[in-house]
């Protein structure tokens, strides 16, 4: 038996470089249905990804397509495609309902009117669409042009950084919107710098750190080896020698190293030591005056992955 | 839906895109100048004026290449450089009808401007034969302004600095080069305007540049190369990088 599966989008082997720049460097990676998330730290290559897929920049090697379509200038393909860019700006002499309507209309929509109630409806904003843009907040803006990347209904839905400036009410609803869509049969890919986002959001997720694909897969899965790599903590005490030789047998400490402006304690097991410290420095008689973590920011977990 | 209604959708829009209260304010005072000029010179009574002089010198030189070079530059490169240009791109249109909505509306309304200014110009300055020549200029302006708009439309295209690189075109090219290397006068859209103007409407003394055959010769190859050029620059447009 063959597979008939036709990925929603599909990148094989694509890069894209500026000049001397590599923005995204050799990503394969075939999306079903579902909710996608593109976690990366700003300036990793997500915007580049989603605009590579939304056919609105070329692949500098490799390929790209939607829905089993070259997505580089295919047109076509936003009959099936709706993209909600992070930098769009919208029309702000229009109002909410003209916005929606003259996108209905470019999709050759039989019903542009009723389309535009129909998406403006679904992000919420049925209320305000008789309001100029330029009126609107920045979480109204943001909707406004969600509902243009709905207002065909599309099988496949691209969106960058989709909530920023939504207050926590708008970000619930719109999760619910997305989550509804996607159980629907939709292929949906939003990108975010903010892991409880994605947490929330994302069946799968695609992890992007300077241009590479750090990581992909179950969310779970990947939220497990971000919590269980190794990392270090910056201790200062009143005795960094003997603490440290109170804290070398346990198995969750994998090293220790002595500086001047303290200790540097390179740990294998997070939950572990954070239990074994207090005792050991009580047992040790030593006062513990500073304990930091020193690589808990986010592009270093990202760092890490990349590094596996 | 066919493609008539998605070009009445692109037009209507950048039609009210490019009429905005400021830039509809700037190209009117604009196309006064001319006017004013005109009840100047009236008022100053001076006695029978060469009306070609002031038409060629104020509507011909300034008010016709620089309102199609606002409108022409702005109708689809304001829209690329904002991003709002991407609601359109990202759309199942074929770039051409795109392309055709963005020159039709940017050379009407650049003509309306520049047709406008000459005749009340020429009505003012009451001249020998202010319906002929009315006509004829009006006439060359309402060409000349759709072949203006389809060279700024397309450079919108190809740079985010057009209305640099076509106000270098109009002052440098048409404005200086042309005066000291006539050669030049044959890649001129104000020569072919006048071309096309003196076909309509001979002169007494004969201008030394491009005939009609000339005029209508370069306005077709900028009307379809342009047009050709805009459309397969628009159909390779990529987005500026994000992250």
């Amino acid at each position: 038996m063959t597979s008939s599966f036709v990925p929603g989008v599909e990148l094989d082997h694509a890069s894209r470089w500026y000049g001397n720049v590599v923005a995204v460097n050799d990503i394969s990676f075939a999306l079903g249905p579902g909710v996608t998330g593109l976690l990366g730290p700003n300036g990793a290559g997500k915007t580049t990804i989603l605009h590579m897929a939304a056919g609105l920049l070329a692949p500098s090697s490799g390929t790209v397509k939607v829905g089993g379509a070259p997505a580089w200038r295919n047109p076509a393909i936003y009959r099936r495609l709706g993209l909600v860019p992070e930098r769009e700006a919208v029309p702000a002499p229009l109002t909410g309902r003209q916005y929606i309507e003259f996108n209905a209309r470019l999709h050759r929509l039989p019903d542009p009117r009723a389309a535009a109630v129909r998406a403006l409806a679904m992000v919420d904003l049925a209320g305000a669409a008789d309001r100029a843009i330029g009126t609107y907040s920045k979480g109204m803006q943001q909707r406004v042009k969600i509902a243009g990347a709905l207002v065909h209904d599309p099988p496949i839905l691209l969106l960058d950084e989709p909530f920023n400036g939504m207050d926590p009410r708008q970000r619930l609803h719109m999760i619910d919107l997305l989550r509804s869509m996607a159980a629907e049969g939709r292929v949906i890919l939003f990108s975010s710098h903010i892991l409880e986002e994605v947490e929330r959001l994302a069946d799968s997720i695609l992890v992007i750190f300077a241009g590479r694909l750090a990581a992909s897969g179950d969310f779970r899965e990947i939220r497990r080896l971000m919590i269980d790599r190794p990392r270090t903590v910056s201790i200062r005490s009143a005795d960094d020698r003997k603490l440290a030789s109170a804290l070398l047998p346990d198995p969750s400490v994998s090293g220790v190293d002595l500086q001047p402006s303290g200790l540097i304690v390179r740990i294998s097991d997070g939950d572990r030591f954070a239990r074994l410290l207090p005792g050991a420095a009580r047992a040790a008689g030593v006062s513990l005056h500073e304990v930091l973590p020193t690589d808990d920011s986010l592009e270093r977990v990202f760092a890490y992955l990349v590094s596996r | 839906m066919n493609a008539v209604s998605i070009f009445g959708a692109i037009a209507g829009t950048t039609f009210r895109a490019l009429l905005g209260r400021r830039r509809t304010l700037l190209m009117g005072i604009l196309a006064l100048i001319p006017v004013l000029i005109a009840i100047l010179y009236r008022l100053a009574g001076e006695g029978m004026v060469d009306d070609r002089v002031i038409l060629d010198l104020l509507i011909v030189r300034t008010v016709l290449p620089l309102t199609a070079l606002v409108f022409g530059t702005t109708a689809l490169g304001a829209e690329l450089d904002d991003g709002t240009g991407v609601a359109l791109l990202t759309k199942p249109i074929p770039r051409w009808q795109i392309i055709l909505a963005k020159i039709a509306v940017a050379g009407t309304v650049s003509a309306l401007f520049a047709a406008a200014s000459t005749i009340v110009t020429e009505l003012v300055l009451g001249a020998a034969d202010p319906a002929g020549t009315a006509a004829a200029y009006t006439l060359g302006v309402l060409v000349g302004a759709f072949a203006y708009a389809t060279g700024f439309v397309a450079l919108s295209v190809v740079t985010s600095r057009a209305l640099i690189a076509g106000l270098a075109y109009t002052l440098l090219w048409e404005g200086w080069l042309a005066g000291i290397l006539p050669g030049t006068r044959i890649l001129s859209l104000r020569e072919a305007t006048l071309g096309i103007i003196d076909a309509v409407s001979p002169r007494v003394f004969e201008r030394d540049g491009l005939d009609f055959t000339g005029s209508i010769v370069l306005v077709g190859i900028v009307l379809i190369g342009g047009f050709l050029i805009a459309t397969s620059r628009l159909a390779r447009y990529q987005v500026r990088g994000g992250d």
